[in-house]
């Protein structure tokens, strides 16, 4: 791997990840061209698309919709979306009566098959701390408004299950194909810190 | 344990500030934590909640000002070393090498 | 300790490790009863939030049955038992001026839960 010029001392979580990955590889406990695959493999190759397909389908195939809820790791399958920190996923759908956004308070997890991996803010103490006993609060700092007669239901994900909000669908998008939908379809909107917003007049339908 | 990692409910922490269209890794020794860990995970020298307690040791000033992967790194060197996979002495010379210039 | 090799990676990914566990333990709870959750103060590791703890719910589900964390970090075997949804009113667990109409969902396992007689 080339060396680059530092042009600041490296900080020291860079030597101390240095420090320990090229012992792990002298030992022969990791393989580096597996651990560059990992990387590459989340860094470019899973995201929020993956989540938004899923949505799309449950929006155009009320079957699919269906079965997404009954077992949401069965149905995320037929996607081919599957495995780790996904092994086990609960979809929790948002209507008229019922607000859902997901948290992780003891630590950070998170659906990676469905949405990657997660923002910082998701991982940080402010959100962790307040969205449990402020949802209203933290989902006026992300410019959602719930209503009052609008039940807001907070999934803190502290076992196994991982959370995944199916949307609603806004209004404007009849007829729409399940790419286009799946374009309007934000990783916001699936962890419940948003909605999905109506398209603008002139989108494509 | 009852460590501050126990957020749920806490006050004081101020504004979510989300970050928009951030990027996967801020640093290129994120990645290298995430990828290491996910090697050592799938190798099977320690199972989740051992990683995440171990996290959940790291102290409690360290915790809330370390960043998420700052949080890993510790983990990944308490469990290596407890599990008699690198001990913090090897660390601390390679380490030590590094600092003064070698490669 | 195996080594995870670049062609593995895919299938690692892919397949992840759930923490389900095949064997027949019996539920201490199903949908619909209400229950307490234990007051503890553990030193070990446990997925139990402190705002929960000594505060009432109703269990909505059962996911099945789960590796049990707190032994699972220390190396004390799984005690694989049952994990369930368990609802709270936000007044529960925050008092009577959060907002009337919402709630929160826990997913615990038998050991955090006691039944409500």
């Amino acid at each position: 791997m080339a060396e680059h010029a530092h042009t600041q001392p490296p900080s020291d979580p860079e030597l101390r990840i240095k420090a320990l990955e090229s012992l792990l590889v002298e030992k022969r406990l990791i393989d580096p061209a597996a651990v560059d695959a990992i990387i590459e493999t989340y860094e470019t190759k899973i995201g929020p698309r993956n989540g938004a397909k899923v949505v799309a389908r449950a929006w155009a195939d009320p079957d699919y919709k269906v079965r997404l809820l009954a077992d949401g790791t069965k149905a995320i399958a037929e996607l081919g979306f599957t495995g780790v920190q996904g092994e086990d996923m609960v979809v929790v759908e948002n209507t008229d009566e019922v607000h859902n956004v997901v948290v992780c308070t003891l630590c950070s997890c998170y659906p990676w098959p469905t949405l990657g991996l997660p923002p910082v803010w998701y991982k940080a103490a402010p959100y962790r701390a307040r969205v449990v006993s402020d949802p209203r609060g933290v989902l006026l700092e992300f410019g959602t408004r719930v209503s009052d007669d609008v039940e807001v239901r907070v999934w803190d994900s502290n076992a196994e299950l991982r959370y995944l909000v199916l949307p609603q669908r806004p209004e404007g998008t009849e007829g729409w194909t399940e790419e286009q939908l799946a374009e309007l379809v934000t990783r916001d909107a699936m962890i419940g810190t948003a909605v999905v917003a109506p398209p603008a007049k002139g989108d494509a339908s | 344990m009852n460590g501050v990692h126990d957020l749920g409910g806490m006050h004081g922490f101020g504004p979510i500030n989300p970050e928009p269209n951030e990027p996967v890794f801020h640093h290129d020794w994120e990645r290298r934590v995430f990828g290491v860990m996910i090697a050592t995970f799938g190798g099977g020298h320690y199972n989740v909640d051992q990683f995440r307690h171990a996290i959940e040791r790291m102290g409690a000033v360290e915790y809330l000002t370390g960043s998420y992967y700052e949080h890993w790194l510790a983990a990944l060197e308490t469990l290596l070393a407890e599990h008699g996979v690198i001990s913090h002495q090897d660390l601390a010379a390679r380490l030590e090498q590094l600092r003064s210039g070698g490669h | 300790m195996p080594v995870v090799s670049k062609d593995f990676v895919p299938v690692l990914i892919k397949t992840g490790g759930s923490t389900r566990v095949a064997k027949p333990v019996a539920p201490r709870f199903r949908a619909g009863d209400h229950v307490v959750v234990r007051t503890m103060h553990p030193e070990h590791h446990t997925r139990l939030p402190r705002y929960a703890r000594g505060k009432r719910g109703i269990v909505e589900e059962d996911h099945g049955v789960f590796v049990f964390p707190d032994t699972s970090a220390h190396e004390q075997g799984e005690r694989p038992q049952h994990v369930y949804s368990v609802r709270f009113t936000s007044r529960e667990l925050w008092g009577p001026q959060a907002p009337d109409r919402d709630t929160l969902r826990l997913d615990l396992w038998d050991d955090y839960l006691d039944l409500v007689v």
